[in-house]
């Protein structure tokens, strides 16, 4: 479970609270410079909110501006927008990498469609494999929670389909609390349980896809609703 | 490892990086105030030593503005413009900024009128010969650096002689401005060039009481305290052009983008920047001629003084590399006091040689350090003090120029600070790292206004033993020594281009 209480990060972020249960996938949605990614990054660690709290399963991470818990012992996992692969490691050196014990490695692979890549580095991938490396990379290590940064904003629509069924399969065997911060409410609405919007660092609504339509909070959310209509 | 321990490791780096910097830079510093006796303080009541000063201010304020003069134009157009083989113009070029700079006036005295140069004149144009292509360099790699988009908006409404002046160039003007602190800083504390062409300046007043009949170690402290002040006004003038700025421009940045079409002003153009190439490599020819028509190879033994110029070079380098991953990483990545250690590493370099040589003499000459003073690792000691800021910059510029997010993947994967830096940080940027050796260590090579002040007796690195053979040696000797301090330096600086080309590929 991630539990935020009255996040706040200078400008950026103002007081937001919300929480991701065991077993859900929450999505952030909000506009480009809405503090969506500000708020991933606070919840992993490398950004410490200047006020309020941040909880990690049982563990207090952050609290009234001090970092209790590194990012390397919050035993989360992030898929990066630019995916951030290692250009001098293979697949399967990434795998080992984030992995604590090797073992479910090969089987990974194959989860995901990249048998017979594994020795194989990012340049030598194309772009859908890519993306498959990185969803591998944070989820062999078991994490707490897998935080998602606009995962399918670079590829095009034939892949991304593709990605998003393979997404829903494997957030849905894993039953680990998921947060993906997007701005395409389709994308949203494909993959997670609830959406929380966010306007200019605040939360502004946070509920199912059909209560968000059912009362839209604000003019933003009317525009993102029709936007997917 | 435990977690404390783990989470501690960051800082715990930063913070010996920061003992060895202080201990390099600043010790000596607080030494020389420390150690300077208040009676030899009546040395700065008569004006002389002041005029000195200013006579060495206005050379390097000089020499700086002639840097200028070619270092601008030539970086854009070497940088930017379509002038045919201008890599290796700009390789030509830059050769004399890799050597001593007394051994590029002796390679001009070698040619016919080489006596015209010994005159205030006469070291001006070395200096600028040999300092420019710092200001080249750097103007060249800024322009490469500016964001295409910038210069597409100004196509559409403007010439592109507009767009290189209007645009491009002010763009660049962080690095034209660093390049002009650095060739400020570099002839204010050149000793070996008026040494050689018989201008008095300060820092000689200085290395004249440390070691010759003048001798008066005392003296000395107190008149490195002047220039202290000015090192203290270089760092803040330093600061104020911002490090970031800098960095932003600074890339390795490799991805083509269209030439500048000089148009009817290209065959100019290409003549003036090949005719810069080539006088860069006529002093090279002044002692060659000299070395074959006399035998001067033949009668002289390099080895020793080769080694003892090498050996302190490359232990230097590898020191202030180590510590160069360190704090170059911090200053990339912005962390809490790289700002401090980015300043301390940048006070040793704007700091004149002869400043720094009497705070390490101050600090090291001591009966419980003699026997790190009387070997070459003070020589190392003196390097590291003058030239750390050269591999921790560069090495930050190359990893600001990566996605910070290759590092926090691997923080988000539980890499404590250690195993980030051995799987991911050094193995991403180790042609960077390797290129940021190589750079200390070259600029150590041609050191001669540290090395000169504290030399091991029996000892002297190649740059000091032909500084003392020019006074009394035979020219050709003096010409093949030099020639192989070349050789030495072009050895390296091959090495760098072709690990720096695979950066950039």
């Amino acid at each position: 479970m991630i539990e935020l209480d009255r996040v706040t990060f200078h400008e950026i972020l103002h007081e937001v609270t919300l929480s991701v249960d065991s077993q859900e996938t929450l999505a952030i949605v909000g506009p480009s410079g809405s503090g969506k990614t500000t708020l991933l990054r606070a919840v992993l660690g490398f950004v410490i909110p200047t006020g309020g709290i941040v909880r990690i399963g049982r563990h207090l991470a952050s609290a009234d501006g001090k970092l209790l818990l590194p990012p390397e012992e919050r035993h989360l996992a992030m898929v990066f927008q630019d995916l951030a692969l290692w250009p001098h490691m293979t697949v399967r050196e990434h795998l080992e990498f984030a992995s604590s014990d090797g073992t479910r490695i090969d089987a990974l692979l194959r989860r995901v469609g990249l048998e017979g890549k594994a020795e194989r580095r990012p340049a030598h991938l194309s772009g859908g494999e890519r993306q498959r490396v990185a969803l591998a990379r944070a989820l062999v290590g078991e994490p707490r929670a897998l935080l998602l940064d606009e995962p399918l904003s670079n590829v095009d629509v034939a892949l991304r389909a593709e990605l998003i069924a393979l997404l829903r399969e494997l957030l849905a065997e894993r039953r680990r609390p998921a947060l993906l911060v997007t701005h395409d409410l389709r994308e949203a609405g494909a993959l997670a349980d609830r959406v929380a919007v966010i306007e200019q660092g605040r939360l502004v609504q946070i509920g199912t896809i059909p209560e968000i339509q059912a009362r839209p909070a604000t003019r933003f959310v009317e525009a993102l609703l029709a936007d997917r209509a | 490892m435990g977690g404390t321990l783990k989470r501690a490791q960051e800082h715990l780096a930063l913070a010996v990086a920061g003992v060895v910097l202080c201990a390099l830079v600043l010790l000596p510093l607080v030494g020389v105030v420390a150690e300077a006796p208040s009676g030899a303080l009546a040395t700065l009541v008569s004006p002389r030593p002041w005029l000195l000063l200013l006579r060495s201010c206005a050379l390097a304020a000089v020499v700086t503005a002639c840097a200028l003069a070619v270092g601008l134009p030539l970086g854009l157009l070497l940088g930017r413009a379509d002038v045919p083989g201008r890599r290796a113009a700009l390789l030509l070029h830059a050769l004399p900024a890799f050597l001593p700079p007394f051994i590029v006036a002796l390679g001009w005295f070698n040619l016919p009128h080489g006596n015209a140069l010994f005159s205030f004149a006469g070291a001006v144009c070395v200096e600028t010969a040999v300092f420019a292509p710092i200001l080249t360099i750097l103007v060249a790699v800024g322009v490469r650096g500016v964001d295409p988009s910038l210069e597409e908006a100004g196509r559409l409404t403007a010439s592109p002689w507009k767009v290189a002046t209007r645009i491009v160039l002010p763009a660049a003007w962080p690095a034209a401005a660093l390049g002009a602190l650095l060739v400020f800083a570099l002839s204010l504390s050149e000793l070996g060039v008026p040494l050689f062409l018989r201008v008095r300046v300060y820092p000689a007043a200085v290395f004249a009481r440390l070691g010759s009949i003048d001798f008066a170690p005392g003296e000395a402290a107190v008149l490195a305290l002047p220039m202290l002040a000015i090192a203290a006004a270089l760092l803040l003038v330093e600061r104020r052009i911002g490090v970031r700025r800098s960095f932003a421009v600074l890339g390795l940045r490799s991805e083509e983008r269209p030439l500048l079409a000089l148009g009817r002003h290209r065959t100019t153009a290409t003549i003036a920047c090949w005719l810069a190439a080539a006088a860069s490599v006529v002093p090279l020819l002044g002692l060659a001629i000299r070395t074959l028509r006399d035998g001067g190879f033949a009668q002289v033994e390099i080895g020793a003084s080769a080694w003892n110029s090498i050996v302190p070079a490359a232990l230097a380098a590898s020191v202030l590399t180590v510590v160069g991953i360190v704090t170059g990483r911090a200053v990339a990545r912005d962390r809490p006091g790289s700002r401090l250690l980015d300043a301390l590493a940048v006070l040793g370099f704007v700091t004149p040689a002869a400043v720094l040589g009497v705070g390490i003499i101050t600090v090291w000459n001591r009966p419980s350090t003699a026997v790190l003073y009387r070997s070459l690792a003070i020589l190392a000691v003196g390097f590291a003090a003058r030239y750390a800021v050269i591999p921790s910059r560069a090495i930050a510029v190359a990893i600001a120029q990566g996605s910070a997010h290759l590092e926090e993947a691997a923080a988000v994967h539980g890499a404590g600070f250690l195993r980030r830096m051995r799987r991911i940080v050094v193995p991403l940027h180790w042609r960077a790292i390797s290129g940021a050796w190589l750079l200390a260590f070259v600029f150590c090579l041609r050191d001669l206004e540290t090395a000169v002040l504290f030399y091991p007796p029996g000892s002297a690195p190649l740059t000091v033993r032909i500084l003392t053979m020019e006074a009394n040696g035979a020219a050709a000797i003096v010409a093949a020594l030099s020639l192989a301090q070349c050789g030495l330096v072009a050895a390296a600086v091959a090495l760098g281009a072709w690990l720096l080309s695979g950066a950039l590929r």
